[in-house]
């Protein structure tokens, strides 16, 4: 009753003191802001405007020439095709491993629940590095295929143990009676513990889709061919190793297009047509993680 | 149990475990498909770090190619560029424990205090977008911010002072990887925190009120003290690692004017190993040395946080 009675009598009297916190947070706000919309704003406007402007550039005739000329350039095209087939191939095949292992790893009883869980657990601890991976990968013969980068990151340990978590807290008398009935735990897996499962389905399915998205590390180093090259790194190309300055990235991977120079209205379309995806699940994203899913994770 | 009278003697324990596993089959055929995947893609290249001990012929493979015993890292301990990377790394990452770390704790504090619910929401949800981009698409924003010609270069001859090379000054570049991982990072950083503060009971602060406990008081006397577990989590998370200092970020920050200044372990391997002539054994054997030192300072910063008498990390 009391808290009540404060947050009341909080709004009606503003001190000082709260005027200058809302004060140093919309500044920390405006300082992430303002690099957004500044790129926003160049990738609508013309070049000419764009060298005119002293300030933040405010667009007083928007144009979608920049964004025209990238989709004539083709390359942006080639890197979304490729990063869609890599979650096409990716995210059912995820979703399948990490869901099946989860469950099964949150059923109680089995012999060998305590040693396969630290199995998995340790390589969140330690791991082989980018070395041994790709010569793995030269050696299944999977470099220069997309399937590289599906299978280098097919189960995250993480979003594993969230599911893992969220199954161990379903009422266990549930599996047990149909299991009564007969079914297999395949069975109660498919028809009684997924559609209670919709929303964490749908969190762990966005996490992964956002993490394919954002690859290119590993699309680096294992895909070679300009044919095969993601999304991020064709914005690589484009903004980063288009600088004039920059020879530092003139790796195996990323050598593919020539080092032209290309407008700010391209290089600027090309990053939000880039994050444009991201921008449009991130409500998503946002109400689940504020509902705990992860923060219950990250506790446990 | 009709199942533990047919596989084995009732009552013996290797039968009893049999039975066991064959009451549990399904759960088994359930946990394949995910075992399959962490034996060959996570195990596999673990398995693969032998070749720190060997080296590398192509045509023989990572298992057929020769021991050699130490002598990769014999090499490793004479290179002054390991040293001199190895040394920056840490210099990096002491002064991220310094600047970037309590970033997130004071954002979590800051937003917390905030009263206006609709501004903290608003502001929360701008500070924690960044945060699911990748640092390809970052740098690219950051160094359009940046640049001579950029917003914050354009505000500064606005006040008529000098431009500043932001991206292209060694001295400059270890700041600006503070500045720009709390401008991506310090929001979603804040999160578990906010979770922390609002599991904090809240008698505590009724209780404080009544003894005229002031704002800053109720800050530092309730909700600190109650986050602390929380922030000695992250710390050991942070101190696991101290070897690697956010490739992703120095790679797409950096450029050629600034590469000693960014050339830290994880840039030093990436150069070895993929910018000349290859060897794969030496990069294995200095990227195992980044891996277990890794893993040393994440077990000592564990100890060190049950010492203090909290639960840590690992149990």
């Amino acid at each position: 009753m009391r808290v009540k009675q404060e947050n009341r009598r909080g709004l009606r009297y503003v001190t000082a003191g709260d005027i200058f916190i809302a004060l140093i947070a919309v500044i920390w706000g405006a300082i992430v802001l303002l690099p957004f919309l500044n790129v926003i704003m160049i990738s609508f406007a013309t070049e000419a405007e764009y060298a005119s402007t002293r300030v933040f550039l405010f667009p007083k005739a928007p144009t979608l020439a920049s964004y025209q000329q990238l989709l004539n350039d083709g390359r942006i095209a080639i890197g979304y095709r490729n990063t869609l087939l890599v979650l096409l191939m990716a995210l059912p095949l995820s979703m399948f491993c990490t869901v099946s292992f989860a469950y099964g790893s949150s059923r109680p009883g089995y012999p060998g629940r305590k040693f396969i869980f630290y199995f998995v657990l340790f390589t969140m601890l330690f791991h082989g590095g980018i070395i041994p991976m790709y010569l793995l990968m030269k050696e299944l013969n999977l470099t220069n295929t997309l399937w590289s980068v599906v299978l280098s990151g097919t189960v995250s340990t993480f979003y594993m143990i969230i599911m893992r978590n969220f199954f161990s807290s379903l009422p266990e008398s549930l599996i047990e009676s149909a299991k009564l009935d007969g079914a297999s735990e395949w069975r109660v897996l498919w028809s009684i513990i997924l559609p209670l499962s919709a929303p964490i389905m749908a969190t762990i399915t966005l996490f992964y889709t956002v993490d394919r998205w954002n690859e290119w590390y590993n699309a680096m180093i294992f895909l070679q061919k300009g044919s095969l090259q993601t999304l991020q790194l064709v914005l690589r190309s484009i903004v980063l190793e288009s600088r004039v300055d920059s020879i530092i990235v003139s790796s195996g991977g990323s050598i593919m297009y020539d080092k032209q120079n290309f407008t700010m209205g391209l290089k600027t379309a090309a990053i939000i047509i880039t994050m444009l995806p991201v921008m449009l699940v991130f409500p998503f994203l946002q109400k689940h993680f504020v509902k705990g899913v992860l923060i219950g994770a990250v506790k446990s | 149990m009709e199942e533990a009278k047919t596989a084995g003697p009732p009552g013996s324990a290797k039968g009893r475990i049999a039975a066991l596993i064959w009451k549990h089959r399904m759960v088994y055929t359930l946990l394949i498909p995910g075992l399959i995947w962490y034996v060959i893609f996570a195990y596999g290249p673990m398995g693969g770090l032998i070749l720190a001990f060997k080296t590398y012929r192509a045509n023989l493979g990572i298992w057929g190619s020769p021991f050699v015993g130490l002598k990769n890292f014999d090499y490793v301990f004479v290179d002054a560029a390991f040293y001199r990377s190895v040394l920056r790394t840490l210099t990096i990452n002491i002064g991220r424990m310094l600047f970037q770390f309590p970033m997130p704790i004071v954002l979590a504090l800051l937003l917390n205090e905030l009263r206006f619910s609709k501004l903290k929401r608003l502001v929360q949800t701008v500070l924690t977008f960044p945060h699911f981009l990748s640092w390809v698409v970052v740098a690219s924003i950051l160094i359009n911010t940046f640049a001579y010609n950029g917003l914050v270069n354009s505000v500064i001859k606005l006040f008529g002072a000098e431009t500043v090379n932001f991206l292209g000054n060694g001295k400059i570049f270890v700041p600006f990887l503070y500045v720009t991982e709390v401008w991506k990072n310090a929001g979603w950083g804040a999160i578990v925190y906010l979770a922390a503060i609002a599991g904090i009971d809240q008698d505590q602060y009724e209780a404080a009120e009544i003894d005229g406990a002031s704002r800053l008081q109720r800050l530092t006397l309730i909700t600190l003290p109650n986050i602390v577990p929380a922030i000695i989590v992250m710390f050991i998370l942070a101190m696991g690692n101290l070897m690697s200092s956010g490739f992703d970020q120095v790679f797409n920050l950096s450029n050629a004017a600034v590469r000693e200044a960014a050339e830290t372990l994880d840039m030093y391997i990436y150069r070895i190993t993929f910018l000349g002539p290859p060897n794969f054994a030496f990069s294995t054997a200095v990227s195992l040395f980044r891996s277990v030192v890794n893993m040393i300072f994440l077990l000592m910063a564990d100890k060190g946080a049950k010492l203090m008498g909290s639960e840590g990390l690992l149990s």
